[in-house]
């Protein structure tokens, strides 16, 4: 049988939650006929705009960058902007679609990130450069740049705080995205502060209450991994003093040619 | 509940600890009452002999061995930072796991239908 | 970080002091009575390993139960007055434990 690429009907689960309205969230369910292209936010979108016009989520670039329109999707967080709904469907050609879980709900799939935020800004998300700052540029080595694995390609979608269990039982947990990105300004050449910023993260509320559950690995979009760098924020965390020190003697050249590893 | 193998692993991790815990003060106070002496201690410990014990005793070496093993695991990622073979390390605690638990479990099992 | 340390240094420690448990007490013959524990106990070598081990297990069994506890946001508001039960709690337990272990004497 030829086909151009059209699916047979599907059916689409949508939480709705009006707090207006509802007492609880309840699941709607769409009909749609997706092709074989479509994203689950073009899916939303179709819904959106010629079957019910109420639909509220979060959403923007459409290309994965913005990090809006992170969901849950048969229980797990992605973003919906460039998975296949095809490839979602489960045996009886459903997709199920949640806000992000275990944080308040505002309406249907928009959630409030208040915490995620706060969270974020506690540990100084910004560089800190020493006081004498260089004529020129700053000087990192290729193997100090890979130390930080790729940490900036965060674009802050939420999907892994989401899915954090700890962050479910604990709000006052830093959680994955705040520590991925103290990892990612403590292990900066040109940061000044790591001593600080380890006494703010190696707590128990940072980075010894992380239980290793792996789910923020699971949920990342971008293939980052925040249970590594919290490994990594609990070994520097033991050296603190150690490694300030290691920081202050590598800032004196941060001007010079790059330190060359054997 | 955002369920994946690290959440039932932290799941089955914690159940097993919590019940250990509960576990060691029985066990204390069991193995404390050699104190009074040995009938004292032979008439306690008669107690758990029974069949229904001996196959708590299974579920208890279950827990144990579970918890032991995965938390070798984390011990392991921890100073090894081996975080993509997750979901390998994951099946291997779970065989290993009940490997050890069949290989203690049946002798406790033979024992107790051999009346002990 | 403390509480973090402790139970992965007892962790360790315990693997070891776990695996001569299970071999030494548990190992055939199975039946264990009164008479098993004299022969064992009455050598200071093996009140002093079970001693240690009873130290370990009492910090893990602790450290980790406070761990749990304070995961919760509503009960890790109280993690100081549980800190200190458990320190309390753990050091009752292991006194009377190694003192009754340490004096136990088989009988004449």
């Amino acid at each position: 049988m030829s086909n151009n690429g059209s699916q047979p009907t599907v059916t689409v689960r949508v939480q709705r939650f009006n707090p207006d309205i509802d007492k609880k969230p309840f699941l709607q369910e769409y009909r749609l006929t997706p092709q074989r292209d479509t994203t689950i936010l073009d899916a939303l979108h179709e819904i959106k705009t010629h079957q019910d016009g109420g639909l509220t989520y979060r959403r923007s670039c459409r290309h994965a960058i913005c990090g809006s329109c992170a969901m849950n999707v048969n229980g797990r967080n992605m973003l919906v902007c460039n998975v296949p709904l095809r490839k979602h469907l489960d045996r009886r050609n459903r997709v199920t679609i949640r806000p992000l879980p275990y944080l308040p709900i505002i309406k249907d799939l928009v959630v409030d990130r208040s915490s995620f935020w706060e969270q974020y800004l506690r540990i100084k998300p910004w560089l800190i450069p020493p006081d004498d700052i260089p004529e020129k540029e700053f000087r990192m080595s290729p193997q100090e740049v890979a130390a930080l694995q790729n940490a900036e390609k965060c674009i802050m979608c939420g999907a892994c705080y989401s899915a954090c269990t700890v962050v479910a039982t604990n709000k006052k947990y830093i959680g994955p995205h705040a520590l991925l990105k103290a990892f990612m300004r403590v292990l900066d050449p040109r940061d000044a502060t790591p001593g600080e910023r380890l006494k703010e993260v190696g707590t128990d509320e940072g980075a010894f209450r992380c239980h290793t559950i792996f789910n923020c690995i699971d949920a990342c979009p971008k293939g980052l991994d925040p249970t590594k760098a919290i490994e990594t924020l609990r070994q520097l965390a033991a050296k603190r003093q150690a490694f300030e020190a290691a920081r202050r003697e590598r800032q004196k050249s941060l001007a010079g040619p790059v330190p060359v590893s054997e | 509940m955002y369920k994946t193998p690290g959440f039932i692993s932290f799941a089955l991790r914690r159940i097993t600890g919590i019940a250990l815990v509960l576990y060691l003060f029985m066990h204390i106070w069991v193995i404390g009452s050699a104190v009074g002496g040995a009938e004292t201690f032979n008439e306690r410990l008669n107690l758990f002999q029974q069949p229904a014990f001996k196959v708590a005793e299974v579920f208890l070496l279950a827990a144990v061995v579970w918890h032991a093993f995965d938390g070798i695991r984390l011990l392991i990622v921890s100073q090894f930072k081996v975080t993509d073979t997750r979901a390998s390390q994951f099946y291997a605690v779970l065989v290993l796991a009940a490997l050890v638990t069949i290989a203690g479990g049946v002798p406790i099992l033979l024992f107790m239908l051999n009346g002990g | 970080m403390r509480v973090f340390q402790l139970q992965r240094i007892s962790a360790v420690a315990l693997v070891v002091f776990l695996t001569i448990h299970m071999v030494v007490v548990h190992y055939p013959p199975f039946h264990i009575d009164f008479s098993r524990i004299l022969e064992r106990l009455a050598d200071p070598l093996w009140k002093g390993i079970d001693i240690t081990f009873l130290f370990f297990v009492l910090i893990h069994a602790l450290a980790g139960t406070y761990a749990v506890l304070t995961d919760y946001e509503s009960i890790a508001k109280f993690k100081r007055p549980i800190a200190g039960l458990a320190i309390l709690l753990g050091l009752i337990a292991f006194t009377w434990g190694a003192l009754t272990i340490w004096s136990f004497q088989p009988p004449v």
